[in-house]
């Protein structure tokens, strides 16, 4: 047989497949269909590389998935297993880490990029939106997958989304059964975060990428935006069909390799990342019995932990449940608020101001979350020595009430003169700042991040805590008084409280 | 193009070969010790004890383990059990697994029979029992106002810039009547208040005279309704 026989054999079998598959036409629809030759940019590649990032996730997911137990007893023990014992598990551990790091992150960039150039506006809504919705599934698959480490982090973390969820106003109780499986973080908990991981998030991405890939096709790709061209309803779909017989180029060649080269950079970038920081964790243990703490979680929460712990407590039931849906709205609806005109960033100062300040803002929050010392001290109620001077000179009472201090874990969150957890404020103090029914108050009510103690404290206990608590003011200092009764001149020792009245009766 | 490329294959040449020796190769080292495998007294001591006992140099709300007469009547049973158990009533908590606690019975172990490392001395030879029941509550008033009123004041509730109250209901409400006891025989050598021998120069208090002036203390124990109690029993 000759060379040309060949060939024209192989076109008969192509052909034959052709006709049953329609290869061709596939391909002319999607790779190859054609684009605006402007658009063929180096700002068009993040949303391939997130979806490049997604499918290693898929990969290394499914592979984990071999390997780790979804309950509570084994889930720990297989990633150790997987980190320790396992050929090259901890590089896998490590690549379903980084890449879902890279994955929001170029995620981000992504919609920074189509928010500039206007990309949302008509006739792309359903893209967009589309879009939106993917970004609330990645978040989703992030958090599900911090969860899924189930060591002290993932741990308190749900801790605090059921803590969030759990003051939704009259449904609290049930949104938190709902969400944990019960009342607590338990191996039911478990199962249901490991099942949204791996089947109904992933589910969702893959249906909604589809979705979002179609109207990328359907509609066309963006033009790279020039400043004063305008988006008419009327006029747009011709223009477009203008730019696209005059400039357009297949997308495959011409448009690809530029994505090809993001790619390699992504999965370069992911592979540097896993063999100079492997994998994150798993870190202790949960201990289900330590409730009082608060977690540090994954860097992107970050910012969330960072407004739960600065916000004013009044604030904090509005920004916790009110003010996400009002931004998700507002992010969904944004086509059609802001439908035609500019699409060019350079002119749309508003657009441009927008995003500088969210980021400005995101970042500072996640500077705040990652360096501020809110987590708690879980060995403190036990390990934590107190300074002699605040330990000297007290009452029995009071000795008794640092006991109930310690006994009640309140250090693992307050420091004491710089020794303790770091969660709440240094109470070294505290008698200067707080009179004694305000004490009694923040103890029983607790409020802003501290749990109310009410019904675990006994009155003597809460007596025994006040009574040492009052007596935390730097020596000289006057302890704090109700403003409505006025402060006693005889100078106060250190040991005032009980034992001045005492005298005083004698 | 190239150089990604290049350092691509860079790369992942690292991967397949090196990944013995990268840095992110999780370590042995980085493997957390689990909590049960903690063997050093130091550290056991200091992260479930110091907090609320004192170590000989720092000083707790509670009674410091540092103490060579209290650990000499202490029988080193005894306060394994009181470990293994604690007094949940009393703010002691209890540290061994079985109990809720954190702590493996070996653990207990290292703790307790290192902490009797610090004792130095023998008991002395009129050393009172650890514990007894409850003496007579008149004698015991006496024996306070002989004992104790001079810092604790007369009524036993306390001197200005000598000592605190002792039969304040709410600190009575919270400790128990052996803790009572082992203040009475140890004192609070690391806060001042001495042990039943050094009281009153030359005389130190009986066994009697330790458990009637507890008595007399745990007599002022009131109800929530601020009603005295009949005395509880041990
Ligand atoms: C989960 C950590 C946590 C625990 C446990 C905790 N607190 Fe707090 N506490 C806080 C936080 C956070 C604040 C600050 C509240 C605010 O911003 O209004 C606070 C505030 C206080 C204040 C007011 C301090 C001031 O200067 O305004 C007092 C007093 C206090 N706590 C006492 C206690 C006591 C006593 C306990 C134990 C019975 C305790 N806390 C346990 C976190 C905690
Ligand atoms: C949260 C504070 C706290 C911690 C931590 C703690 N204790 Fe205690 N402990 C107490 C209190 C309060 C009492 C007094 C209980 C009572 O009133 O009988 C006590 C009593 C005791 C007693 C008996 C004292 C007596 O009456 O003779 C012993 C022994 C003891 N603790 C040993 C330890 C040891 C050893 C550890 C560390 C493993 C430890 N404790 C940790 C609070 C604590
Ligand atoms: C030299 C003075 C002095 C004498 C005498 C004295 N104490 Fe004390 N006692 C103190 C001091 C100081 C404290 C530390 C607490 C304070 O400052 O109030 C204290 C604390 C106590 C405590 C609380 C300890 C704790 O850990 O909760 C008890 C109980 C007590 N004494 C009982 C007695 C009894 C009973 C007597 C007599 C048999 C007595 N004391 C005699 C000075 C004294």
């Amino acid at each position: 047989m000759n060379g040309k026989a060949l060939i024209q054999a192989l076109n008969g079998v192509y052909e034959w497949v052709d006709k049953r598959l329609h290869v061709t036409d596939l391909f002319n629809h999607t790779a190859g269909h054609p684009i605006p030759k402007s658009s063929a940019s180096w700002f068009y590649v993040f949303g391939s590389a997130t979806l490049l990032c997604f499918m290693i996730q898929l990969l290394t997911g499914c592979l984990l998935a071999l390997v780790y137990v979804p309950s509570a007893a084994e889930a720990y023990t297989t990633l150790e297993y997987l980190t320790f014992r396992q050929e090259l598990g901890w590089f896998l551990r490590a690549t379903h880490y980084w890449g879902s790091n890279f994955m929001v992150g170029i995620m981000l960039i992504h919609v920074t990029q189509v928010f500039l150039f206007g990309a949302y506006k008509y006739p792309r809504e359903i893209t967009w939106m589309s879009g939106v919705v993917l970004m609330l599934l990645t978040l989703g698959l992030a958090f599900t997958g911090q969860v899924m480490r189930f060591d002290e982090d993932a741990y308190w973390g749900l801790g605090i989304g059921a803590a969030i969820a759990g003051r939704s106003p009259m449904i609290g109780q049930q949104v938190v059964n709902f969400m944990l499986g019960g009342p607590i973080i338990a191996s039911e908990t478990l199962s249901r975060f490991f099942t949204l991981h791996v089947f109904v998030l992933p589910g969702s991405v893959l249906a909604l990428v589809a979705l979002h890939l179609r109207m990328v096709l359907t509609k066309g790709i963006n033009e790279y935006p020039k400043p004063g061209q305008i988006v008419r309803k009327e006029t747009y779909d011709k223009e477009y069909a203008t730019i696209i017989k005059k400039e357009g180029i297949p997308f495959f060649p011409h448009g690809i390799w530029k994505d090809l080269v993001a790619a390699s950079i992504v999965i370069g970038g992911i592979l540097f990342c896993v063999l100079m920081f492997g994998p994150k964790g798993p870190l202790g243990e949960p201990n289900p019995t330590q409730i009082d703490t608060v977690p540090r979680p994954d860097f992107f929460f970050l910012w969330i932990f960072a407004i739960a712990a600065l916000m004013p407590d009044y604030m904090e039931t509005f920004m916790l449940l009110v003010a996400p849906p009002i931004i998700i709205g507002l992010l969904f609806i944004l086509p059609f608020i802001n439908n035609t005109g500019e699409k060019s960033w350079r002119r749309r100062p508003i657009a441009v101001l927008s995003v500088i300040l969210i980021y400005l803002a995101l970042g500072l929050l996640t500077y705040l979350g990652q360096t501020s010392p809110w987590s708690p001290d879980m060995k403190a109620w036990s390990g934590a020595e107190t300074p002699r001077e605040f330990v000297e000179g007290r009452s029995p009472l009071e000795l008794q009430g640092l006991a109930v201090l310690q006994n009640k874990q309140c250090r693992n969150c307050h420091a004491i003169d710089g020794i303790g957890g770091h969660r709440g404020p240094d109470l070294a103090d505290v008698g200067t700042r707080l009179t004694k029914d305000q004490l009694v108050r923040q103890i029983i009510q607790g409020g802003g991040n501290m749990p109310a103690y009410g019904k675990n404290l006994s009155p003597y206990e809460t007596d025994a805590l006040v009574a040492y608590m009052v007596s935390l003011h730097p020596r000289g200092e006057q302890p704090a008084r109700d403003s409505a009764v006025p402060a006693t001149p005889a100078p106060m020792s250190v040991q005032e409280g009980e034992q001045h009245a005492a005298v005083g009766a004698h | 193009m190239k150089i990604a490329a290049l350092s691509l294959a860079c790369l992942s040449a690292i991967a397949l070969s090196g990944c013995d020796n990268v840095p992110g190769r999780p370590k042995k080292e980085d493997r957390r010790p689990e909590p049960h495998h903690v063997t050093d007294f130091k550290t056991l001591y200091s992260q479930n004890c110091a907090g609320c006992h004192g170590n000989g140099q720092s000083v707790g709300p509670v009674i410091s383990m540092n103490d060579p007469l209290y650990l000499s009547i202490l029988p080193k049973e005894q306060m394994r059990q009181i470990v293994t158990s604690g007094r949940a009533q009393n703010g002691m908590p209890a540290f061994s697994l079985a109990n809720g606690g954190s702590l493996t019975n070996e653990q207990i172990g290292i703790i307790v029979d290192n902490i009797y490392a610090w004792a130095k001395n023998p008991p002395p030879a009129n050393a009172p029992a650890y514990s007894a029941p409850l003496g007579d509550v008149a004698r015991g008033a006496a024996v306070f106002a002989a004992n104790c009123a001079s810092c604790h004041g007369a009524d036993g509730k306390g001197l200005k810039d000598k000592a605190g109250s002792v039969i304040n209901p709410a600190y009575l409400g919270l400790v128990s009547d052996q803790y009572l006891r082992t203040i009475t025989i140890a004192g609070r050598n690391d806060l001042g208040c001495p042990d039943f021998a050094s009281r009153v120069p030359g005389k130190a208090m009986t066994n009697e005279e330790i458990s009637d002036v507890v008595a007399w203390l745990a007599s002022h124990r009131e109800n929530e309704f601020g009603q005295k109690l009949a005395p509880a029993q041990q």
